[in-house]
């Protein structure tokens, strides 16, 4: 019932959009083959959207990428014939690949495949359906596949500057790592958080820990264990913790709410000091952002001008693909020295590492 | 069919009667329980209700007590009939039950047993207390409402049993053969209580298969047989156990007479110092030794609860913890395993047919197999080998008079009587040296009672040794060569059948004959 | 039989009434979804169908074993996931050539099942500890020990987030069985030759007969001289060598490899297939295809219908409740069936004798 009560309301205010949008003749669709009468701006690109578990509704990734496409949907670059679906936990691989073909069948192109664990499922069905168009995020495996785009983020290069951040605000020399499921991905954003806070301060003291290991993906939806986590290393004495957690986070900011005044959570993905529980933003210093609704979007608006693009799309910071937040106001103070690591990062003065030091 | 039919239609009218059934009938499957009982239960008496196992004495108690709703039928309360779908629905026309198996939580208190599921009533603090208090003293049971259960013996929790039933409002009790598991003096104790309810006006229905206790305690007595009822006998004095019996049995009674005896000089079975441990330190068994020779049946006499079940248990190799020798044959089996021992020559029939003797939702031919599934005629080489397992149960099914459409029925579906018949041609089938039988007539109906002693007399005189034991007395008698009494773990007589009474022996069994 | 088909007629249609009414109070188009659940679905899907059908199979045969005996084995899904880890991870290292490291890889699997079940088992017969408790328990071991020894096993692709064993040469991958265009897991000969054997050892052999009596009555059983505490260790075993089973069709036949995504939770779909399947091989068969038929139209319900794809789980989930049921309904009737035919010989005899006495 949630979902279809969803659905009704996305389509409600994908309505209301397209309405807003046929006055607004200066956002005019480019694309083009466009023969149908009606007033409003369409668009026949119809966008399969596969999601990861947990999907629409998630607040984190998948909702990042699902508020890519309905940017997209708003300004009329595709049609609202798009069709979504989500993933099971634990589900085969056949179910992946029947997925992709159900959309491919259904005559929806370009699919997009939100998360890596795509990757295999797209490699074998892009081959199946080769005028068919798909993207993958967070996946690089297939840079070499005719109708694949690969859309993935220098996580760690925006982690780099949360790390020094928290370096910057920590007055202990302590600070944490929650990562949600110990996967290479995740492994990322570690990596860039202690590279970035060491190159603050090299004598820092870090607490990391995943809260569940593949394949239970629970680390990414369960508050409880997140917040049990950042408690422990509070009261070990960490007063700023990162997590890398999706929905797990939210416990993250209540034990820094509760650890107290001068204790800080970062958030993740997605500017959390606007999406999180309001009792809690105080605490959020700032978030990586991963600017999944960019990288979709661009993809969409490239394909709604008729190209569709392949290869690997890198969304680093040169680009903005990722980044920091300054809501709350938390940084200002440091937003120098952040951007100064930031311009030496995009210059390649600094390669920050993609996989945590063992 | 040719019993005679119920003499006398109780007369009497309806307004001093507590309880009065009419034409009670109940089918189950396979068996007619109940068919047309007919009884009335007069205010302030005590009425037994006797027959023999599998007569439907429990069947037409748990039909007044709700559980099982009759067929046919009426069942009247204080002159309104009822309608019984629930004990609930007993409880509140006055209707309570103490069952055989008492029904009590040991880790709580007297007063918790007693309000739990009750606490409507008075509570569950002093009120109750005081209203548990005043029922004992008003009918002399002497129960301490704060005192464990788990502290109090097995006479005490049945009259917590009892109490129960009176603080739920309860004016007819039914006993349910509530002097089993009790000693005569617990016996003589539960009585007394008995007549302090009549005394106070309540109605006692007390159903049992000892004649000599009925006659003790009842003022009327209502005979059932294969269940109808027979008679009701309203002068309780003018009547011998040996009438009441021929009553239940419906003929002159088949008597397990012994035959000549087949006893050889040869030792089969020899056990030496077998002890039971157990977790609170007094033995099960203790120290237990004795012989059985080829074509001799030794016979265990003693109240249940005394060993019998752990001596055959441990003979069987089931009590790991069991010490002691066991030789059969000049063999020590004391190190094999119960496959081992029942491979070389034990049969058993084991107390409790359901729990150790059947697989009730198996078909009759794997129940033939069961405890012979290592040898021939139903496995070969380790495969069941179907065909010839079907065949020898149809063997059984001749042979013992198994009353089965055929083999592939399941053992849920026979009556408790064919089931033991299977069980005893089973046994028998592998043509073993030693049988262990444990109450092998129990619960069964007075045609296979005869046919199963024939079969273990035919055994004997071919040399078979048998370890007898009952709680049937004239059972024991009739069958047994050597009659040995068991009183908590050991054996503290041996009587000679040919003249002992089951006077003797009962006080033997409960240690009354001690010394002597 | 007549009635364990009828018990299934009744229960399916319990289930459509149940679940329509779960659709309607979800305000889901009920006519949609019926219409696409019961499309005759294409070639390709029913490729997927038995290839999933298999590994539940093998999942469900796995914890029948350990039901028939009165264990619950819930442990399956912990059992097959360290087993396929190992069978990926020796098949990789291709110590044998060609299908002796198959074979060979096989064998690991099965014996690390085996013994990761056996724990358990020996657990039980030990100590009384019940299985339950302590296959839940190995299952959360089992997750961690797995995610590790993956880390320190894996190769990880250039650009790609996954990681997965070393890939199985193609020598020894398990060929594919052609259907139609498509191809199904050759380990659907194996799973079929486990079904046979599971129904052969229970139904055919003494220890077949020995599981099935502990499971009955563990007391009959040991007053008929069975071991029951090593028949519960063999049992035990017995289940974790089939679990271990479970995920090798995908790993020859599909991944050749064990990565972070490989399908995990068949172990307790295959509780609920054998529930559905009444522990008999044949029933297995028809539960995992229904299963399978059911998981095949998560994607086109959500992607065509619009309705959530926990539809596809609360029917699962209703159907093995209403089989449950009315399994216990249609056996009690059986069984007064039967009583009453043992009457009604037992009746007929009597009249005979009756009669006899009365000429």
């Amino acid at each position: 019932m949630r979902r279809t009560t969803k659905f009704a309301a996305v389509l409600a205010a994908g309505i209301l959009a397209l309405t807003a949008c046929g006055s607004d003749d200066s956002n005019e669709p480019e694309s083009g083959g466009d023969d149908t009468s009606s007033a409003a701006p369409t668009s026949d690109i119809k966008v399969g959207m596969a999601y990861d578990v947990g999907g629409r509704g998630d607040q984190s990734f998948n909702d990042s990428a699902a508020a890519g496409l309905d940017q997209a949907k708003e300004e009329g670059l595709v049609s609202d014939e798009t069709q979504e679906s989500e993933a099971e936990d634990g589900e085969a691989e056949s179910a992946r690949e029947e997925r992709l073909r159900t959309f491919a069948d259904a005559g929806y192109d370009p699919i997009i495949a939100v998360g890596f664990a795509y990757a295999s499922s797209v490699g074998k069905v892009s081959e199946e359906y080769p005028d068919v168009h798909f993207a993958i995020i967070d996946d690089q495996s297939l840079a070499d596949s005719a109708n694949v785009a690969s859309l993935v983020f220098a996580e760690e290069q925006g982690s780099f500057l949360v790390g020094a951040a928290a370096a910057l605000k920590s007055k202990t020399g302590h600070i944490g790592f929650v990562g949600g499921v110990e996967v290479p991905l995740i492994g990322k954003f570690q990596a860039g958080y202690e590279a970035g806070a060491k190159a603050v301060n090299p004598d820092i003291k870090i607490d990391v820990t995943y809260l569940t290991q593949p394949p239970d993906f629970s680390g990414f939806g369960d508050p409880a264990k997140g917040k049990t986590a950042a408690q422990g290393m509070f009261d070990g004495g960490a007063d700023v913790v990162y997590h890398a957690a999706g929905g797990s986070g939210g416990g993250v900011f209540e034990a820094a709410s509760e650890a107290g005044e001068g204790n800080w959570a970062i958030g993740v993905d997605s500017d959390q000091y606007n999406t999180a529980d309001p009792s809690v933003k105080d605490v959020i210093l700032t978030s990586m952002l991963k600017n999944v609704n960019v990288a979709v979007y661009n993809y969409l608006k490239e394909v709604s001008s008729g190209t569709f693009p392949t290869g690997v799309n890198t969304y680093d910071l040169s680009v903005d693909g990722v980044g920091y937040s300054t809501s709350g106001g938390f940084v200002d103070d440091i937003t120098d020295q952040l951007d100064d690591y930031k311009q030496q990062i995009i210059d390649g003065k600094i390669t920050v590492p993609t996989e945590p030091a063992k | 069919m040719s019993t005679a039919p119920a003499t006398a239609e109780p007369a009497a009218s309806s307004s001093d009667l507590a309880v009065r059934l009419r034409g009670i009938g109940k089918r189950f499957p396979g068996v007619i329980a109940n068919d047309d009982i007919n009884i009335d239960v007069r205010r302030g008496t005590i009425h037994a209700i006797v027959g023999e196992n599998g007569a439907g004495k429990s069947t037409l108690m748990k039909i007044l007590y709700g559980v099982q709703a009759p067929d046919s039928g009426t069942i009247e309360v204080n002159g309104s009939e009822v309608n019984l779908h629930s004990p609930s629905d007993a409880i509140k026309v006055g209707v309570g039950m103490v069952f055989q198996h008492f029904m009590l939580a040991d880790n709580l208190t007297v007063l918790e047993n007693v309000v739990l599921g009750a606490e409507g009533l008075h509570g569950i603090g002093g009120k109750a207390r005081a209203e548990i208090q005043r029922i004992s003293d008003a009918y002399g049971l002497g129960i301490q409402p704060d005192r464990l259960v788990e502290e109090l013996g097995v006479g005490a929790r049945q009259r917590v049993e009892i109490l129960k039933v009176l603080y739920r409002g309860a004016r007819i009790i039914i006993l349910d053969e509530p002097t089993a598991v009790l000693v005569p003096q617990e016996v003589d104790e539960l009585f007394g209580n008995l007549r302090e309810l009549k005394a106070e006006g309540l109605s006692v229905i007390f159903i049992s298969h000892k004649l000599d206790e009925v006659l003790s305690v009842a003022d009327e007595i209502t005979v059932i047989r294969r269940g109808t009822t027979v008679r009701t006998v309203t002068d309780t004095a003018g009547v011998t156990a040996r009438q009441l019996a021929e009553l239940m049995v419906g003929s002159e009674l088949p008597s397990p007479s012994t035959e000549a005896s087949t006893v050889t000089d040869q030792v089969l079975l020899r056990v030496r110092d077998l002890s039971l441990p157990s977790d609170d330190g007094r033995p099960l068994l203790d120290s237990i030794s004795f012989e059985i020779h080829r074509g001799e049946v030794l016979g265990i006499a003693g109240v249940e609860g005394n060993g019998q079940a752990e001596l055959v248990e441990s003979i069987m190799g089931m009590r790991p913890t069991a010490r002691g020798l066991v030789e059969v044959d000049g063999v020590d089996f004391s190190a094999r395993t119960t496959r081992e021992r029942r491979e070389d020559g034990i049969g058993y029939i084991p107390e409790d047919r359901h729990r150790h003797g059947l697989l009730l939702d198996s078909p009759l031919w794997e129940n033939r197999m069961l405890g012979h599934q290592s040898r021939p005629p139903s496995v070969k080489h380790g495969l069941i080998d179907k065909g010839a397992a079907r065949a020898d149960t149809q063997r059984i099914i001749e042979e013992y008079d198994v009353r089965t459409p055929g083999p592939d029925v399941l053992a849920r579906a026979l009556s408790g009587g064919n089931q033991q018949k299977l069980i005893v041609g089973r046994e028998m089938s592998s043509d073993p040296t030693l049988l262990i039988a444990a109450h092998p007539t129990r619960g069964v109906d007075v045609g296979a009672q005869a046919a199963i002693w024939q079969h273990i007399k035919d055994a004997r005189r071919r040399g078979l040794a048998v370890l007898l034991i009952s709680a049937d007395l004239d059972e024991l008698i009739g069958l047994s060569d050597r009659i040995e009494v068991i009183l908590r773990g050991s054996f503290v007589g041996t009587f000679d059948p040919d003249d002992v009474t089951p006077e003797r022996l009962g006080s033997a069994m409960t240690g009354a004959g001690e010394g002597k | 039989m007549g009635l364990g088909l009828a018990s299934a007629a009744l229960a399916l249609l319990a289930a459509f009434a149940i679940t329509s009414l779960v659709l309607l109070a979800a305000g889901d188009p009920v006519g949609d979804v019926w219409a696409q659940l019961l499309k005759w679905p294409e070639q390709r899907n029913w490729a997927n169908i038995i290839n999933n059908a298999c590994t539940l199979y093998l999942s469900a045969l796995a914890v029948a074993v350990g039901f028939r005996m009165n264990l619950f084995n819930i442990g399956v899904d912990g059992q097959y996931r360290v087993a396929a880890f190992t069978a990926a991870v020796v098949a990789g290292e291709a110590w044998l050539p060609g299908y002796l490291n198959t074979a060979f890889a096989i064998i690991c699997a099965m014996a690390v099942g085996a013994v990761w079940a056996g724990i358990a088992g020996v657990l039980r017969a030990s100590r009384g500890v019940s299985e339950v408790i302590s296959t839940i328990m190995l299952n959360f071991i089992a997750t961690y020990l797995v995610a590790y020894l993956l880390r320190e096993a894996a190769v990880k692709e250039e650009g790609s987030n996954q990681i997965a064993t070393k890939e199985i040469p193609e020598g020894s991958w398990i060929p594919g069985i052609p259907f139609g265009d498509f191809e199904i897991y050759g380990f659907v000969v194996i799973a079929i030759l486990c079904g046979v054997a599971f129904w052969f050892v229970l139904n055919r052999t003494r220890f077949g007969f020995d599981l099935r009596a502990t499971g009955q009555s563990s007391t009959a059983a040991i007053a008929s001289g069975i071991n029951v505490k090593r028949m519960t260790l063999g049992a035990m075993m017995i289940s974790g060598a089939v679990a271990g089973l479970v995920g090798l069709p995908i790993i020859f036949g599909e991944s050749h490899s064990y990565g972070s995504t490989f399908q995990s939770g068949l172990g307790f779909a295959g509780i609920a297939v054998a529930l559905l399947g009444r522990n008999h091989p044949v029933g297995i068969a028809l539960g995992a295809l229904l299963f399978a038929y059911l998981d095949e139209q998560s994607n086109p319900l959500q992607i065509l219908v619009g309705v959530s794809p926990q539809i596809v789980a609360i029917t699962q989930g209703v159907i093995v409740l209403t089989v449950v049921i009315s399994y216990e309904l249609v056996r009690r009737y059986g069984l007064r069936l039967e009583q009453r035919e043992v009457a009604r010989a037992l009746n007929a005899e009597r009249t005979a004798k009756a009669e006899e006495v009365s000429a």
